[in-house]
């Protein structure tokens, strides 16, 4: 009961902040758009080899977004992509969350060598360029979804391990952690009575806010030709982009589309991860 | 010199101060007491325009005949440190922390064009010259708190209003702080106005006094005369929570015949490090009986009630509670921390603000698995604690209850195990002065209806003397004297004890 | 000993990246003469020349020692598609790289941390929601695409490929300007990524400040508000900015990556993409063994700058 009430108000502060309504909207957009994709798209509307328009159409009555270099429709490119940009980040923003929060309590709550070691290991991560170790991951292991994923969560978990164990290491500072200690408590109490409760709000919206930055990462590995070659994605729309020199061409509704959608996306996760903080942490 | 006429201010719909009139002569020393909430720095920084701009100011504030409400900007920046200056409280944020204390004291000194030395200023304070190259960090509380009452002094104000002067410092160097402000007002003939939560801290410095509560102003009057005889109700509360010791009325306990002892303590040592915080202390607790153990910040007083409870290990000596060493880890650990448990110096950090009362007082109960009906253990454990009726605690969450009701719901996580040996670290401190009383009451009575003993840890020798059986003072880790209250207090023996009760400022 | 022991931290940080570079390219699953020869035409005799050259074919800790002493003496390897020292050619594209990522973080810090300032201190004012609104938009966008649309923005205003031209007279002057002329888009596109994330961060960082007691004690001693921001807050503010911005140092290196490629500007981040198209394993681990050093050396001396300025931490 108590929780839902609580529920309740931050629902109502969340409401308040309309930048992060509107993103949570266009969210739901984006994911219902991902959802009907093969509603929308023919078996063999984007298959090469059976298109029949000319390439590098402008947009017009047939194609209203325009054609790409081998005559397939750039608005239906457009629907097939959201799926794959959406999935990647979500799952990626999971894995690197999930290490993150593990490794932030583990070293902020037990002392000694472990935490040391694993704080240590954080801060050289954090350091890296995170692109740089994805873009080497990808490279070397097998192309393909998974490898994207995995090159995603695997280098950008530092910054959320850093948050959490700060958080861990502030609450068990408090006095009503001492006092459940004293209470006799043990690890396993602290932690899933006090540790654990107060960091999942702030897990909540650094996950919102890496599911932005996954998406990014994501279309620029894409860019760089290290995407799936079996999907179309944002990203690998751009590539290709570059690839068959959209640019000089001018063929502008090739390249404002899948950009466009992007920023949309990343901007409207950061505004609903902001607007979370925002009613997450206390005021002073 | 300094008038106020009917000041109120409002911070949107709420009325934080209502209708407050002061006059201060030069020369003059006015205490304005008041627990937090009270508005009373709120009429510290009206005087100066420094509250922030959503608050709404009405009435007159009339500094030297000027209103300080309808001056220019121009005007009140020249007016602002060279007619009246303000030591603020916590000097440990209330001076930039990357820049030089000496740069600091000398800022206004140039912007105001005023003479006078960065080095003189703080030879009176006592501080040496040396320490104007220092940043505030490198200073200890009380030199800082020096350093605001020299950057105070520098443009030769006439007023000096002083907030919460020597909050947060130690009784040694409160009184150290408070001889200096003291010396260099009636020295240069200043006004001063001084803000305390502390009745007994205003009482030793000023000779008149005024009382604020939600706001108003509800005494005003030379402060022996109010002191004695309170004709406020709140006033009195005030002075009642600050106990004279060797006063017959303050002491409210009677020593108890020399009970069985529950807990020794053996030659215990504490090591932090390559320092030594416990040095071979020596201590029982009777079976029922309130045990104070005193002392300054850093005397090792905290450490070794946490050595007790198990929660740090010491490095040589033993525990023993009735009877049985107390074990280091382990199942034996866990139910010796049912028999003790400990009460924390502020409420409102000690309980976890996501919890309701219910689950605050169950949690002991959840660690240690307790069988039975938890719901009817925890409501006899709150309404033992004096919340009546439990019912309508039990799901409010730690931010709706005021401090004291905070420490009850403590106490009553306590209660619940059915403990026999509380150890309260500060237990009163951060309580509103009202409300102090009545705590302390209930520990007493807990006492006589439970046989519960306690291990008191305080700097406030007031406190031991109102209701202990025995004190152990503590001085550099080591227990320096203990004995009967009256015999300590009274007839001390050892410097250190003298030392104390000398600090204490006396109503 | 605070120094000494930063310069001890960085120095494990070294090896690390040495440790991470060896085991990330063959530790992995997946036989790295396979994927290094994919979609080209080979046989297994070839592949077994390949792994004696390389020597994959000995033990792992072998081939480590041996990957460990050359590196110590700045040995790299052999680029599989340059067919020459991985060293070499990553010295040769140095400079650009320099040139790029210098001018763009010089821009970014100055123009970044002047529109965070101005932000926090009148926060709320139509110019800090115009700053944030823009900045966080900026952050969402793939600095790649930026760049792309740039290009296709400003058609033949300026040169969108390489750093310079072939028929520049080769005095000096004609020279730099040349450079120069090249340089603005791809230096305008990072600087636009970057300089958001810095405005971000400094106005957070005024923001916390703004609440310190100490600036109620300024304002108090008689002090203007502009005096104030000056003396008090921004300087106060500044140092964990700057902190922040060093430390995020591999954002513009990430930046760059995809910039030089976007731009085909001779640098490093270009060759990053030449090294993973090949892939040219060798000269990717050399290029990550540099890139990342070359970030922990930056936060060395980030580390070492926040000591000398800010006097609550101790240096020696």
């Amino acid at each position: 009961m108590s929780v839902f009430s609580r529920l309740g108000e931050r629902r109502a502060g969340f409401l308040a902040h309309r930048a992060g309504v509107a993103g949570a909207v266009v969210l739901a957009v984006a994911a219902l758009v991902s959802l009907l994709a093969p509603l929308f798209v023919p078996a063999d509307a984007l298959d090469v080899t059976r298109v029949t328009a000319d390439a590098w159409q402008p947009p017009g009555a047939g194609h209203w977004l325009g054609t790409d270099h081998t005559g397939r429709s750039v608005a239906l490119l457009m629907v097939q992509g959201t799926g794959t940009s959406l999935f990647v980040g979500l799952t990626a923003a999971v894995l690197s969350v999930g290490i993150g929060t593990l490794v932030g309590v583990v070293s902020g709550h037990f002392g000694g060598l472990l935490a040391g070691a694993l704080l240590r290991v954080t801060d050289f991560f954090l350091v890296l360029p995170a692109l740089v170790l994805a873009i080497a991951l990808s490279t070397v292991l097998p192309r393909g979804l998974g490898t994207i994923i995995l090159a995603i969560g695997l280098t950008s978990w530092p910054s959320t391990a850093r948050m959490v164990r700060a958080q861990t290491l502030t609450i068990e500072a408090r006095p009503f952690v001492e006092r459940a200690r004293a209470l006799g408590g043990g690890h396993a109490h602290v932690i899933g009575r006090h540790v654990l409760p107060s960091v999942v709000p702030l897990v909540l919206v650094n996950a919102t806010l890496a599911v932005a930055s996954a998406i990014v990462a994501e279309s620029t590995l894409a860019f760089l030709g290290l995407g799936d070659p079996t999907r179309i994605s944002w990203g690998a729309m751009l590539h290709q982009a570059q690839l068959h020199g959209a640019v000089p061409q001018r063929a502008w509704w090739f390249l404002l589309p899948p950009g466009l959608a992007i920023v949309v996306v990343v901007l409207a996760f950061t505004l609903v991860g902001r607007a979370l903080e925002a009613v997450v942490t206390p005021k002073r | 010199m300094l008038e106020l006429k009917n000041l109120t201010v409002h911070y949107g719909h709420k009325r934080v101060v209502h209708d407050v009139s002061l006059t201060l002569a030069p020369g003059q020393m006015l205490g304005l007491a008041g627990e937090s909430g009270s508005g009373k720095s709120t009429v510290a920084m009206s005087v100066l325009r420094l509250l922030p701009k959503t608050a709404r100011v009405e009435g007159e504030v009339l500094l030297d005949g000027e209103d300080v409400r309808t001056m220019s900007w121009g005007r009140l920046r020249a007016v602002r440190w060279a007619s009246a200056s303000i030591v603020f409280q916590g000097a440990m944020h209330s001076l930039n922390p990357v820049r030089r204390v000496g740069e600091q004291i000398a800022e206004p000194m140039r912007l105001h064009s005023t003479p006078g030395s960065v080095a003189e200023l703080l030879e009176q304070v006592e501080l040496p010259r040396e320490k104007a190259r220092a940043y505030p960090h490198e200073l200890s509380g009380g030199q800082k708190q020096r350093v605001m009452i020299a950057m105070a002094l520098a443009c030769g104000p006439r007023l000096v209003i002083a907030d919460e002067p020597t909050t947060a410092l130690d009784v040694v160097v409160q009184a150290q702080v408070l001889a200096v402000l003291t010396r260099l007002v009636a020295e240069q003939d200043l006004g001063l106005l001084m803000i305390s939560h502390d009745l007994s801290v205003l009482a030793q410095t000023c000779e008149d006094l005024a009382v604020m509560q939600g706001g108003e102003l509800v005494e005003r009057g030379r402060t022996h005369e109010v002191i004695a005889n309170p004709r406020h109700p709140h006033t009195a509360a005030l002075t009642a929570a600050f106990p004279v010791i060797g006063a017959p009325q303050h002491r409210w306990t009677e020593p108890a015949p020399a009970p069985q002892p529950l807990l020794r303590v053996r030659d215990l040592v504490v090591d932090y490090g390559r320092t030594r915080a416990v040095d071979g202390v020596d201590l029982t607790i009777g079976r029922g009986e309130i045990v104070a153990l005193v002392g300054q910040s850093g005397s090792g007083k905290t450490t070794l009630a946490r050595t007790i409870m198990g929660l740090r290990k010491p490095s040589s000596g033993r525990v023993i509670f009735d009877g049985a060493e107390v074990a280091a880890k382990g199942r034996a650990l866990k139910a010796f921390r049912r028999q003790v448990q400990l009460v924390l110096q502020d409420p409102s950090s000690a309980l976890n603000p996501r919890h309701r009362v219910f689950d605050a007082v169950a949690e002991g109960l959840r660690v240690h698995g307790v069988d039975g009906d938890h719901e009817a253990l925890v409501t006899a454990a709150v309404e033992r604690a004096e919340l009546r009726p439990a019912s309508l605690y039990l799901d409010a969450l730690p931010h709706e209850l005021s401090g004291g009701q905070q420490q009850r719901v403590v106490i009553a996580g306590a209660l619940v195990l059915q403990p026999r040996l509380l150890v309260a670290d500060e237990p009163v401190a951060s309580l509103d002065a009202s409300v102090r009383g009545e705590v302390v009451a209930l520990l007493l009575r807990l006492r006589a209806e439970l046989g519960l003993a306690s291990l008191l840890i305080t700097h406030d020798l007031g406190l031991a003397w109102q209701i202990a059986d025995r004190v152990a003072v503590m001085h550099q880790g080591k227990i320096v004297e203990q004995g009967p209250v009256e015999q300590v207090l009274l007839t001390p023996s050892h410097d250190y004890t003298r030392a104390l009760l000398r600090a204490v400022p006396q109503v | 000993m605070r120094l000494a022991g930063r310069i001890g931290g960085a120095a494990l940080s070294l090896l690390m990246v040495a440790v991470l570079g060896f085991f990330l390219f063959r530790v992995v699953p997946g036989d790295p003469v396979v994927s290094m020869t994919r979609g080209r035409p080979t046989t297994e005799a070839l592949q077994a020349e390949l792994r004696a050259q390389f020597g994959l074919d000995r033990p792992l800790h072998e081939q480590f020692w041996s990957y460990f002493t050359s590196l110590l003496q700045g040995d790299l390897g052999t680029s599989f598609t340059f067919r020459r020292p991985v060293s070499e050619v990553i010295l040769e594209r140095l400079g650009p790289t320099v040139l790029l990522v210098g001018t763009a973080t010089l821009i970014a810090v100055l123009l970044g941390l002047w529109l965070g300032v101005r932000a926090a201190w009148r926060r709320d004012s139509a110019f800090d929601r115009v700053t944030t609104g823009v900045s966080l938009t900026l952050w969402a966008v793939p600095t790649f695409w930026l760049g792309m649309l740039l290009m296709m923005v400003t058609g033949d205003l300026f040169p969108s490929r390489g750093m310079r031209d072939t028929d520049t007279p080769p005095d000096f002057l004609s020279q730099a300007l040349d450079v120069g002329h090249h340089l603005v888009l791809p230096s305008v596109t990072l600087v636009a990524v970057v300089c958001a994330e810095y405005a971000l961060v400094m106005r957070s960082s005024l923001l916390e400040e703004m609440h310190a007691p100490y600036l109620t004690t300024a304002r108090a001693k008689g002090l203007r508000d502009d005096l104030v921001r000056r003396r008090h807050a921004v300087p106060n503010a500044v140092l964990p900015a700057i902190t922040l911005v060093f430390l995020r140092f591999g954002l513009v290196v990430a930046g760059a990556i995809t910039t030089e490629t976007v731009f085909s500007w001779p640098g490093l981040g270009l060759l990053f993409y030449d090294a993973l198209t090949g892939p040219d394993y060798f000269l990717l681990q050399g290029l990550l063994v540099v890139t990342a050093g070359a970030v922990v050396v930056m936060n060395l001396l980030a580390d070492v700058l926040h000591g000398v300025l800010d006097p609550r931490v101790k240096v020696v």
